[in-house]
């Protein structure tokens, strides 16, 4: 609200003087108290909510956190388990293999086999999970990948491991007393020159998701915007709408518009994240994770702010929808770059330089900045800063898009070339 | 009520534009009772452009009554005026359906209302009766009369003189951006020479008129020879005509506006 005033002031501001005659109650009338742009918002709001893309694009988002929260919950709640076969066992196979299973976290249950031919039979049927000849091999029903690190890959590889030294030892004649002498070695220590890499925590997975978001977000009603502005143009109706009010209230209340219902969806669906992982107790919501996604907010709404006018422009240079995906591409490359570039960092565990130095760029700072919250590898004072950096240039922005606009919307026939806006007067509405 | 005319390229699309600031003027002013027109006046005309604009997917009634309400209305005065205005046009069943599923005039009339539904004082139209067939043509030109003699000032362009010449009682001719012509009807209808209308049994092409002196032939249609009268004396007119057969009609008329219009613009 508040750039959309600064904007339209600074714009009035610039115009020339004598254009127009100063308009009576133009802006406020007292029946309306928002005005126009007040007026023009709220079409924008009830078109935007009554749409069934946007019904169906939330559900989907909905659903999709509601996803992300709970299945790690139910990972975790529940133990891997497992049905191993046992053919030619004996009481100590079965002590040793309990043993191991419990020190890798699997729960098994053991089961004895007649034969190897009962065994496999079982297997391929998938009643049981692996099956362990004594003196023979350990079988799966599918070959194990090299990157399987779960429980049951585990229990398999050390099982493999665990009997195929104890035939050796046999064959070498050892004792049982060396054989316990052996079965009983304590690896050496392992000493390490830095400390490992700590796990991801809870706020930098919600840096993660707050990445992913934004980006959702910005993409889906950025391309609003544009094709919000694109239509009105193609349909004429800008003409009519033109005739009673001044072109930065038809556009700031358009952008104010889809601006307040992307603000509220992506609200909602933090809310709806917080809620849900407060619920079901899940990693994401403790410590400073809400912080982070408060931050992710706030981006969110720098974001758009900043590219917002760069589409509507963008929309008032183009005539049919058709010509929405190649003016959309241009515009959306560095939404792109930061997208990727703070994903990956955060993927990584460790955002890169460039990611810091993205974070004080407006056009990619909405990714950057909140990949770096979640570190919190940013001091109060450098956020501020980022955030101050955003607003100005997101003013510089608007006054040029808003010129543009103003001179390209109601050029008709053929797509709007920038070069030909220099030509244009500015004397217009 | 004032028709607008003009040939094609005149300048009228572009004089209402102007009207509306949609359109950067090279030179001059647009002023409505003898002030510049602002944002204030504007907000108290209503405009129907040639290429008709209204959101398509949106709900009539709800386009309309935001429309009035970006002039200015109450909530509930924009959507009593819409109400008033769809029944007044013959759409009212359809308030509630999207623009885009109208046929070609009842768009028309809904973007005659939108035009309407602020209650207007000066009523700006350009083209409304294009494309229309003569049902929408009654409709929409009565309810034009009707709301310039409750004192509405209405301006509309249009190439269909016939109807121009019934509904209006002022005309203004612009040609190549300059004003040829204005007046009411009857001033530019009855100025300049005579006309007389000639007809004469069995010669449908008027060919008894082609070596006529003094008089020069301004139409002829299904044996009618329109004449506009120089220096020859209608008699000498009469005479020509009866040594060609016998005359059935011969009258003295105004000029056609379709004449004036012509004649204004060299056409």
């Amino acid at each position: 609200m508040l750039l959309v005033a600064a904007a339209g002031r600074l714009w009035r501001r610039r115009r020339r003087p004598g254009s127009r005659p100063p308009a009576s109650r133009a802006s406020k009338d007292r029946r309306n108290p928002f005005g126009e742009t007040g007026l023009v918002a709220g079409r924008e709001i009830r078109e935007r909510l009554r749409g069934r893309v946007f019904r169906v694009v939330t559900a989907l988002l909905f659903l999709a956190i509601a996803a992300i929260i709970v299945i790690p919950t139910l990972r975790t709640a529940s133990a891997p388990r497992a049905t191993v076969g046992v053919v030619d066992g004996s009481p100590a196979l079965d002590d040793g293999l309990r043993a191991l299973a419990h020190r890798v976290g699997l729960t098994v249950r053991l089961v004895v086999e007649p034969g190897l031919a009962e065994a496999r039979t079982a297997l391929r049927a998938g009643t049981l999970d692996v099956v362990v000849d004594a003196t023979r091999a350990v079988l799966v029903d599918q070959a194990l990948s090299a990157t399987d690190t779960s429980a049951r890959a585990t229990f398999v590889r050390e099982a493999s491991l665990g009997l195929g030294a104890q035939g050796a030892y046999a064959r070498a004649g050892l004792t049982s007393s060396q054989v316990a002498i052996i079965a009983g070695a304590k690896p050496l220590a392992i000493v390490s020159l830095q400390p490992a890499k700590k796990p991801a925590t809870s706020s930098e997975t919600t840096a993660l998701l707050g990445v992913i978001l934004n980006f959702i977000v910005l993409t889906q009603y950025l391309t609003w915007t544009l094709m919000g502005v694109m239509e009105e143009k193609a349909s004429r109706v800008v003409e009519v709408l033109l005739a009673t009010v001044r072109p930065l209230q038809l556009l700031a209340g358009k952008v104010l518009g889809i601006g307040l219902v992307a603000m509220a969806q992506a609200a909602a669906l933090v809310a709806f994240a917080l809620i849900l992982g407060q619920a079901a107790g899940s990693s994401f919501v403790h410590g400073t994770a809400p912080l982070v996604a408060a931050a992710t907010l706030v981006w969110l709404v720098l974001g758009y702010a900043f590219y917002s006018w760069v589409y509507a422009a963008a929309g008032s240079l183009g005539e049919r929808q058709d010509q929405v995906q190649s003016m959309a591409l241009p515009l959306s490359l560095p939404l792109i770059l930061g997208y990727i570039v703070s994903l990956v960092g955060v993927s990584s565990g460790s955002p890169s330089t460039l990611v810091k130095v993205l974070a004080y760029l407006p056009p990619t700072a909405p990714f950057a900045m909140p990949a770096l919250v979640g570190f919190g590898l940013v001091a109060w004072w450098q956020f501020v800063l980022s955030v101050l950096a955003s607003l100005a240039s997101t003013v510089v922005v608007a006054v040029y898009a808003a010129r543009i606009y103003r001179r390209a919307v109601l050029r008709t026939g053929g797509r709007v070339r920038l070069s030909q806006l220099r030509r244009v007067p500015s004397a217009t509405r | 009520m004032v028709g607008f005319l003009g040939p094609n390229g005149a300048g009228k699309t572009t004089t209402m534009r102007a009207i509306f600031g949609l359109t950067d003027l090279d030179g001059g002013s647009v002023r409505w009772n003898g002030r510049p027109i602002g944002s204030a006046e504007r907000r108290r005309f209503g405009y129907m452009p040639e290429e008709r604009g209204l959101y398509p997917s949106m709900l009539i009634a709800e386009e309309l009554t935001y429309l009035g309400r970006l002039h200015g209305m109450s909530a509930s005065d924009a959507a009593a005026a819409t109400a008033r205005w769809l029944e007044r046009l013959a759409v009212a069943d359809r308030a509630g359906d999207k623009v885009e599923s109208l046929s070609h005039g009842n768009q028309q009339r809904v973007q005659l209302a939108a035009a309407l539904v602020h209650d207007p004082e000066v009523l700006i139209l350009d083209e409304p009766l294009a494309g229309l067939d003569p049902t929408g043509i009654d409709v929409i030109g009565q309810v034009l009369v009707e709301e310039a003699r409750s004192g509405r000032c209405v301006l509309f362009s249009s190439h269909q003189l016939d109807q121009v010449e019934d509904l209006c009682e002022s005309v203004t001719i612009i040609d190549r951006g300059r004003l040829v012509a204005s007046g009411t009807v009857d001033d530019l209808t009855t100025a300049g020479a005579q006309r007389l209308a000639v007809r004469v049994e069995g010669d449908r092409d008027g060919r008894w008129a082609a070596g006529l002196s003094g008089v020069s032939v301004s139409q002829i249609t299904g044996g009618e020879v329109r004449l506009v009268l120089g220096t020859a004396p209608s008699d000498a007119v009469l005479d020509a005509a009866r040594a060609a057969g016998r005359v059935t009609k011969f009258d003295f008329e105004r000029r056609r506006l379709s004449e004036v219009f012509r004649e204004s613009v060299g056409a």
